[in-house]
């Protein structure tokens, strides 16, 4: 009789379990996280695939990395931890940017010219260039495959990947990316279904992987947990622009529906964005409750110093005031008038989004809203953990989307391209970003590969990572996913940490995230595999906490989504850099300065 | 509560599949089961991929909310 048959039998007698389980199956709130203590995991077992091009997450760039990944002569998977364009932030981003010279009335090198004022210097020209060059092409691709005809997108992201057959799968959970030999051979997971481990041999790894946060409530990216960009960290990639923020309120009641708290936009089918450039959802919303208490006063006109009381507004750039961007309401500037008169057409994956609206549920009338407090008080921290599209994830070393590692790439909110800086600049090119730099990482995916010899992961290294992935289930004590992801929230999102930066105070929050990541992290316990999962989510979120914090103190200055009120001013002469963070030899963070444009 | 009905269920498994946060499984008579109602993220996805609209949703999230002011 196995050792873990006599341990569940004699968890299964425990009465306290009985009524633990009970409550759980009611759904009922007991007010903390349960450590589940049902084993219902029997032997692992393991799948091999191999492939040229592995492509890890389904949306809508792992879409584009995949299809022309396919269309440059590789041989390509994708594999996702959820559906294909039903996970992640694309299924509830509902425009996207298409620009065309003409209709914008200016050039590329203005539009490019534009974003870079408005991010104050923090977005890299060569990615900001890319975006305004190839969205049309990829937004006329997306209306072929009936993108624009579905508020759900599972439908039309699937068509390219059937006729290409293009093998697909779903539900598994990538957790480490293989290197060896100096250079990427693939990378590595578990099925949520089933107790069994992935390994995947690939000549080059594309991360559409998404961002993340800290599973906060009001933004639908609980399954983000920037799961790619501490995998590819942990095998020696430069990470960026872990200090920003992305400034999302949310509403007082039931802050945490996502749903509600964005009206009907969710069943909305996408449409696209014309040129609007902004200033958008920083810090200034939650530098005003900072100062003045909640109920917020953030609302038209009040955005002058008096709203501040004794701190210092946010640095924001002449000509792109706040009384500007809100009448019509952020998100609204830039819809496309013409194509959908009511809505604005934005959703919490685009950019310059329009905040969370306090009426809920609401069927077209009276959506338009306006910004955050109008309809009635707030809160912070609706999307905790998050930075501004596309400012954090990996380096990139050209603009191929292409990584430190060798045969490693990211795209979308996985690469930190800094496509609109560090503040949200140009709405709906989030999206727009996500498919070109998707399409641009699967080409360069597809050329690297066709160079390479096929290498499979070696038999010592497939041990190592198996005992690592299914080391939660292992354990017969430890600390539930549930319980430490409360204990990490209850660090980083509440006292305004990251919204309203001072040393003491990120001092006192690394001390406690260094705690979490040398105690808690290496005791994470699951008893499922659904909970394993949220083992992994968790140990992600505890590492990129330990960047968010060792980034804002690094940054001594206020720039963007970056407030700091003990440094409230911008500082040009030593700050017009990006940080990147590494594993040092010694396996500790090390943190550089990049200039800007370098 | 947060998904806080399955009723009329077919057994399609659209809910499953759909949900980011893993929060729907099928039972083992094959119907959709509200397995883990604390992820939920009320973002109603398997509502809308639900081809027989038996998923009903309400606004509270089933464990503790934290925001960072209130």
């Amino acid at each position: 009789m196995s050792k873990e048959f006599s341990r569940r039998q004699f968890l299964n007698l425990s009465g306290a379990t009985l009524g633990a389980a009970a409550i759980a199956s009611m759904g009922m709130n007991s007010g903390w996280a349960h450590n589940n203590k049902t084993l219902p995991v029997g032997d692992t077992s393991v799948a091999d695939y191999s492939t040229d091009v592995l492509v890890i997450g389904g949306g809508m760039a792992g879409l584009f990395a995949a299809v022309k990944a396919h269309d440059a002569g590789a041989k390509t998977l994708i594999v996702s931890k959820g559906r294909l364009g039903s996970s992640g932030q694309t299924p509830f981003a509902k425009g996207i940017f298409s620009f065309d010279a003409k209709e914008a009335g200016m050039s590329i090198d203005e539009f490019v010219n534009k974003v870079s004022y408005s991010a104050i210097g923090t977005n890299n020209p060569v990615y900001t260039r890319q975006v305004a060059e190839h969205s049309k092409a990829r937004v006329e691709e997306l209306r072929e495959w009936g993108f624009f005809d579905s508020a759900i997108y599972n439908k039309s992201f699937m068509r390219p990947i059937n006729e290409r057959n293009i093998e697909l799968i779903e539900r598994v959970t990538i957790t480490h990316l293989v290197k060896e030999n100096d250079r990427i051979t693939g990378a590595a997971g578990f099925s949520i279904d089933e107790s069994k481990a992935y390994f995947f041999s690939a000549k080059s790894v594309i991360l559409c992987t998404g961002a993340g946060g800290f599973k906060p409530n009001g933004f639908p990216i609980n399954d983000l947990t920037h799961d790619g960009t501490i995998m590819a960290y942990n095998i020696g990639a430069k990470v960026t622009g872990k200090e920003w923020n992305d400034g999302h309120p949310g509403r007082s009641t039931n802050p945490a529906a996502c749903y509600d708290g964005w009206g009907n936009m969710f069943e909305q089918k996408p449409s696209t964005t014309s040129v609007g450039i902004r200033h958008d959802l920083g810090m200034e919303a939650n530098v005003m409750a900072y100062a003045n208490g909640n109920p917020s006063q953030m609302r038209p006109g009040m955005n002058n110093k008096s709203s501040y009381s004794s701190l210092k507004a946010p640095y924001r750039p002449e000509g792109l005031q706040e009384e500007q961007r809100q009448s019509p309401p952020p998100g609204g500037d830039g819809r496309d008038d013409k194509r959908r008169p009511p809505r604005d057409g934005q959703g919490p994956g685009s950019d310059g989004q329009r905040p969370p609206q306090q009426k809920a549920k609401g069927k077209g009338k009276g959506d338009n809203g306006g910004p955050p407090g109008m309809g009635g008080s707030i809160v912070g921290g609706s999307s905790a953990g998050m930075a501004i599209h596309k400012s954090e994830g990996l380096v990139p070393i050209n603009d191929k989307c292409e990584s430190n590692i060798p045969g490693l790439y990211a795209a979308g909110d996985a690469l930190g391209s800094y496509m609109a800086g560090a503040i949200y600049t140009q709405i709906g090119s989030s999206l727009a970003g996500s498919a070109v730099q998707g399409a641009i990482a699967g080409k360069a995916a597809a050329d690297y590969a066709t160079g390479q010899k096929g290498s499979k992961i070696s038999s010592a290294k497939k041990q190592e990572i198996e005992s690592e992935i299914f080391a939660p289930l292992k354990r017969e004590a430890g600390y539930s996913p549930a319980w430490v992801t409360q204990t990490l929230q209850g660090i980083m999102i509440p006292n305004f940490v990251l919204y309203v930066k001072k040393e003491s105070l990120m001092k006192a929050a690394l001390a406690y995230i260094e705690e979490l990541r040398d105690h808690h992290m290496p005791m994470l316990r699951a008893a499922d595999m659904h909970e394993l999962r949220l083992a992994h989510e968790t140990r992600h979120m505890i590492i990129s906490a330990e960047m968010k914090l060792r980034a804002s103190l690094m940054r001594k200055e206020s720039r963007c989504s970056h407030y700091r009120i003990d440094y409230p001013d911008l500082d040009n002469e030593n700050w017009e850099a990006w940080i990147n963070i590494y594993k040092g030899a010694n396996g500790d963070m090390q943190l550089e300065k990049q200039p800007f444009n370098s | 509560m947060s998904i806080n009905k399955i009723s009329g269920c077919i057994g399609c498994g659209e809910c499953v599949k759909a949900c980011p946060t893993d929060v729907i499984r099928l039972n083992s008579k094959g119907k959709a089961e509200i397995t883990y109602p604390a992820d939920c993220q009320i973002c109603h996805l398997c509502r809308m991929y639900c081809p027989v609209d038996a998923i009903s949703i309400t606004p509270e999230k089933a464990i503790p909310v934290v925001v960072s002011w209130g």
